[in-house]
């Protein structure tokens, strides 16, 4: 089936009866409302009635770190427009909160503005449930295009419209653990890692770095844990030159050069059976094996840089991943601002993009917890240009690749998780890279076969 | 029914001197309202939904687009037939089924034999038992997994004392995430088995224990040849609802694991609403919410028959 | 039912505990009546352990609670930081509101719609009758969370999502209070009604005037049970409330995190208090839950 056209009419209900008419004519009618006041939940539960008029509901789904530092940022809205002009809430992390951003869209009852990966913005853009945010709308708070870093921005246009606004992009990094880099030379005069391009310079390092923890030299989640995996595969597979996406056709296609697939996973193998990639480890055990010093490098997203920083006497640094084939890449995906679909006036379409304006001017308070701003202004800033160790890594971001586009794909999907799987089973050997393939096609073969329901 | 056929002595009394009357009665019309509203609702929340989910497990409907999509024949069935995932998520519901209803049978008849005999102090065993049951799964599905705390929760605190590795954590591994589930529930749910069972136990005449008594049986052999035999009928039903209910689990699984680790707790509910709300897919989380929907028809018409079979029975002897 | 008959007499007469001491007189076994004692009190606290330890962690700092479960135990200093903290929050009242309503609400339209039905079915004639006996029943076989999709899209269609009443709606049709309802007429005398005609009652005051007010033990037990079951519904709210503010609280547990990492204290906290007013109720209405859940077994 080909992807649904976006007609504006069509998205309105055409049979769109009037919710708070019918409601109101329900039983409890007139007395309730009077009761309830007008922007009570209790009207709102009732009655349908809209919950806050002139504020602006706001959805996110941060926790720890970053989730402190958005409160400080929401906090900075609510300093300049007042306390309630701001209704921000945080959701859980994952489907669950995509589920609720489309079941509150399609329920009439959306937030004025969420955050979503931009990777995820494209399916709910193709399901109808967001809102196009024009070159005026854009405009009428003093933003244009040329404000945002170039690859987040243009990975955000879909069918020519703007869908999502950057907030950042978060790519995979390296960490380093300066106490064992140095012992193994792997550190240069300033303290800084050296140069690691090209697969023979990394492997060396790994080696140098193994002997000197005795054991492991670079850890990577891969246990009860899909997405780090998939990370690590994505940004290794497309340094490959000429490696095709992993799915075409907005996911009908499974497209994935199995070569190329074939020669990052024996290479994950075999750093597995050379002893220098953990065999299974969960997410925070990756972790504390570095911060430890039981390795030397520790691979995932930058947004880790507070746990990091929280160890007591960790002396650590942070770096793009080397290119170890045919070109630099780094898996990545950027936090957006979204406008789901919902009927707006003039004002409130002001007040959101008011918002998001404000959102981003505190885009160094964002970048504290490790992500690249994508808003020039801010990325260009002398502060964040010398803010350490971000300064050392945020160049990744020219060379992101963000997941293809599927309307089962993006961060945290059905996707990762399928694929990611099976990947953390190749690192623990309980599958052959070709097994896992064949398990990933077997897998996703339910989506490919489906029509897209978006 | 235990909260049946109360009547108040003193109005049955004042009747007695009304003559008699149109026993028999006429048909009254005016019972159709009466029964409209319930009625309504019945058919707008019951006999409807059932019908639509028939029809949509047919197409390619979708949660963001309004209408049924295109016609899909039988490709939503095919399609979960031929998933492995939902053969898995049927798996994890008997897994869940075998893992609970032994213990919530065993302890659950244990517990009321034992509370039934205690001479006193019964309200607290029936607080001790009961209570969980009427709680919410969150506030069950919160307390366990902070209990289940990889390293240094409670759970793990027995294995700590005793210098023993920690591990994952139960529900951190896909081998045991599922009997973390089950252990929480077993807590949740055995009140609703118990104070069956305790219905049952004061169903039985005292009279048998006496004569069984004055034979100089002991109190095992009482419970072998008199307890047990009688409550058959109590532990046929309380096994049957134990399967129906496991069948339909959702909430301590969303809540707890939300199918994880992977798909290793996934349950047919919980693939039905990630199916309709993440994948957007209404049309085929119809397909399968229609399979899970037989699969309970056949086990409650199988309760229903039993029951009506005891009923029988009874009325018989 | 004779069954029944056996049982009210045992419930309301002699106290329960009797025949097992008739028995302890006779059949002797003293240390039978000590180990068994034994083992029930060390499954009792073992039963109460989960509560007892949530109670203590959200009487516990945040810092102590992060610590682990011995810290927890062994650290006594108790706090209501956490509650008073989750109460300052408006969150949590907007819950507790939306809990409360749609479970208040559900509870009256179940205990109406529902008595009314049954009385019409216990005690009028009427052509269909049989029919609408046979659809009800079998109304007790449809597993209702099974149709969560389709009430879904029903609740669109009607534009009643993120309402209370997409929480409300789809829980009054309940059979089970139905069967509950019918089962007690069945049992009251007809001369009562009759006599109530004669002197010219219509059939709604017969049923209101007459028949609902000697129904008042198995009114409370429909109302307590719908309330309780409302109050415990996880699978509907969840999917058709996504508005934060219209949330019950079970939903708002599960769906809103805090912001602040893991407050394991307040998250215990937050799980008690959901389950805080039933828990009241218990204390309250022990012997109508009790035999109304025994009652409803099919419920499950």
């Amino acid at each position: 089936m080909t992807k649904r056209s976006v007609d504006p009419a069509r998205r309105r209900s055409a049979t769109q009866v009037s919710r708070r008419g019918l409601l109101g004519a329900g039983a409890l009618g007139a007395s309730a409302l009077s009761l309830a006041g007008c922007s009570t939940p209790l009207a709102a539960g009732l009655l349908g009635a809209d919950l806050a008029p002139g504020t602006v509901v706001y959805w996110n789904l941060f926790g720890g770190g970053d989730g402190v530092r958005m409160q400080d940022m929401q906090q900075g809205y609510r300093d300049q427009y007042g306390a309630d002009s701001l209704q921000a809430t945080t959701l859980t992390w994952g489907n669950p909160y995509y589920s609720k951003l489309t079941l509150a869209t399609v329920g009439n009852q959306p937030p004025d503005v969420a955050v979503a990966h931009l990777t995820r913005a494209k399916p709910l853009w193709d399901g109808g449930i967001l809102d196009p945010i024009t070159e005026e709308d854009l405009a009428g708070v003093g933003l244009s295009s040329s404000d945002f870093a170039a690859q987040a921005w243009e990975t955000q246009v879909t069918d020519s419209q703007n869908i999502a606004i950057p907030l950042d992009t978060h790519p995979f990094t390296l960490f380093y653990n300066r106490e064992v880099c140095e012992p193994a030379g792997l550190l240069d005069a300033d303290g800084l890692l050296v140069d690691l391009t090209g697969m023979d310079a990394f492997e060396a390092a790994l080696e140098e770095l193994s002997a000197v923890t005795g054991g492991l030299a670079i850890t990577v989640a891969n246990v009860s844990e899909t997405s780090t995996p998939w990370r690590f595969f994505w940004t290794l597979y497309n340094q490959i030159s000429d490696a095709t996406p992993f799915l075409s056709d907005d996911g009908a296609t499974i497209s994935v050069d199995e070569e190329a697939f074939l020669e990052v996973m024996e290479r994950v193998r075999s750093w597995v059976d050379k002893g220098w990639l953990n065999q299974g480890l969960d997410y925070a055990t990756s972790q504390t094996e570095m911060f430890t010093g039981s390795s030397g490098f520790y691979l995932q997203g930058e947004w880790e840089i507070s746990t990091a920083q929280s160890i007591e006497g960790l002396d650590f640094g942070m770096a793009p991943i080397p290119q170890l084939y045919d070109q630099p890449a780094v898996q990545a995906d950027s936090h957006t601002f979204i406008l789901p679909r919902k009927d707006r006036s003039a004002e409130e379409r002001r007040l959101a993009m008011q918002f998001i304006k404000v959102m981003l001017e505190q885009s160094m308070t964002w970048a504290e917890g490790g992500h690249v701003p994508a808003y020039l202004p801010t990325f260009e800033s002398e502060e964040f240009q010398s803010l350490e160790p971000q300064r050392h890594y945020a160049a990744a971001a020219d060379h992101a690749v963000y997941d293809d586009a599927a309307w089962y794909g993006g961060s945290g999907s059905t996707f990762e998780d399928t694929v990611g799987a099976q990947l953390g089973l190749v690192q623990q050997g309980v599958l052959t890279p070709e097994q896992a393939l064949q398990a990933i096609r077997d897998q996703l073969q339910i989506y490919t076969s489906t029509p897209s329901p978006l | 029914m235990t909260t049946t056929s109360r009547v108040d002595p003193r109005a049955a009394a004042a009747t007695t001197g009304v003559r008699r009357r149109g026993r028999t009665g006429r048909t009254t019309p005016a019972a159709w309202l009466f029964i409209a509203p319930f009625a309504l609702f019945y058919v707008a929340f019951m006999i409807g939904p059932t019908l639509w989910m028939f029809i949509a497990s047919f197409f390619n409907t979708s949660t963001v687009h309004a209408g049924l999509g295109s016609f899909a024949g039988l490709d939503n069935y095919l399609e979960m037939f031929s998933r492995d995932d939902f053969w898995s998520a049927l798996w994890h519901t008997l897994q869940f089924t075998l893992y609970t209803v032994p213990p919530l049978v065993l302890l659950a008849f244990v517990f009321a034999v034992l509370t039934n005999r205690a001479a006193r102090g019964q309200w607290f065993f029936r607080l001790a038992f009961f209570l969980p049951f009427i709680l919410p799964s969150a506030t069950i599905s919160l307390i366990w997994v902070f209990i289940f705390t990889p390293a240094n929760g409670l759970w793990s605190l027995p294995a700590q004392l005793l210098g023993l590795p920690a591990g994952a954590g139960m529900l951190a591994d896909p081998g045991t995430a599922m009997i973390g589930i089950a252990i929480a529930t077993i807590w949740w749910t055995i009140g609703f088995n118990f104070v069956l069972y305790l219905a049952g136990l004061q169903d039985i005449p005292r009279e048998l224990y006496e004569a069984a008594a004055v034979d100089g049986a002991t109190p095992w052999q009482q419970i072998r040849s008199i307890t047990i035999p009688l409550l058959r009928r109590t532990t046929a039903l309380v096994i049957l609802l134990q399967i129906i209910a496991s069948l339909k689990i959702f909430d301590q699984v969303y809540l707890m694991t939300g199918g994880g680790p992977g798909i290793s707790t996934q349950v047919v509910l919980g693939l039905i609403t990630d199916t309709a709300f993440t994948d957007n897919r209404i049309g085929a989380a119809s397909a399968a919410s229609v399979l899970l929907f037989l699969i309970v028809l056949v086990i409650a018409v199988v309760q229903q028959i039993v029951e009506r079979a005891g009923i029988a029975r009874e009325r018989a002897s | 039912m004779t069954a029944t008959d056996t049982r009210r007499r045992r419930r309301s007469g002699v106290s329960a505990a009797a025949p097992a001491r008739a028995v302890h007189a006779g059949g002797g076994g003293r240390g039978f009546t000590i180990a068994s004692t034994t083992v029930l009190v060390v499954f009792a606290i073992i039963w109460l352990i989960p509560s007892l330890f949530a109670v203590k962690t959200s009487l516990s700092p945040n810092g102590v609670a992060a610590l682990g479960a011995q810290e927890i135990l062994t650290n006594w200093s108790p706090t209501l930081e956490s509650y008073t903290s989750l109460l300052r929050q408006g969150d949590i009242w907007n819950w507790y509101l939306s809990s409360a309503l749609t479970s208040v609400i559900t509870a009256v339209l179940t205990l109406l719609f529902a008595s009314m039905a049954a009385f019409a079915l216990s005690r009028l004639r009427f052509a269909g009758r049989a029919a609408v006996y046979l659809l009800i029943i079998a109304g007790l076989m449809i597993p209702s969370q099974v149709l969560i999709v389709p009430i879904f899209e029903e609740l669109r269609l009607l534009q009643l999502l993120n309402t209370y009443w997409a929480v409300i709606l789809p829980q009054v049709p309940s059979v089970i209070a139905v069967f509950i309802f019918k089962q007690f007429f069945d049992g009251i005398p007809r001369e009562i009604e009759e006599a109530a005609r004669v002197d010219g009652a219509g059939l709604w005051r017969t049923y209101w005037s007459v028949v609902m007010p000697l129904s008042r033990p198995v009114t409370a037990a429909v109302a307590i049970l719908t309330f309780v079951w409302t109050w415990n519904n996880l699978l509907l709210p969840l999917f058709v409330l996504s508005n934060p503010n219209l949330m019950t609280i079970p939903v708002g547990l599960a769906t809103v995190q805090g912001t602040f990492g893991l407050r394991y204290a307040d998250i215990q906290a937050g799980a008690i208090l959901a389950a805080l007013p039933l828990v009241v109720l218990y204390m309250f209405f022990q012997r109508q839950i009790v035999e109304g859940v025994t009652g409803s077994g099919l419920k499950g």
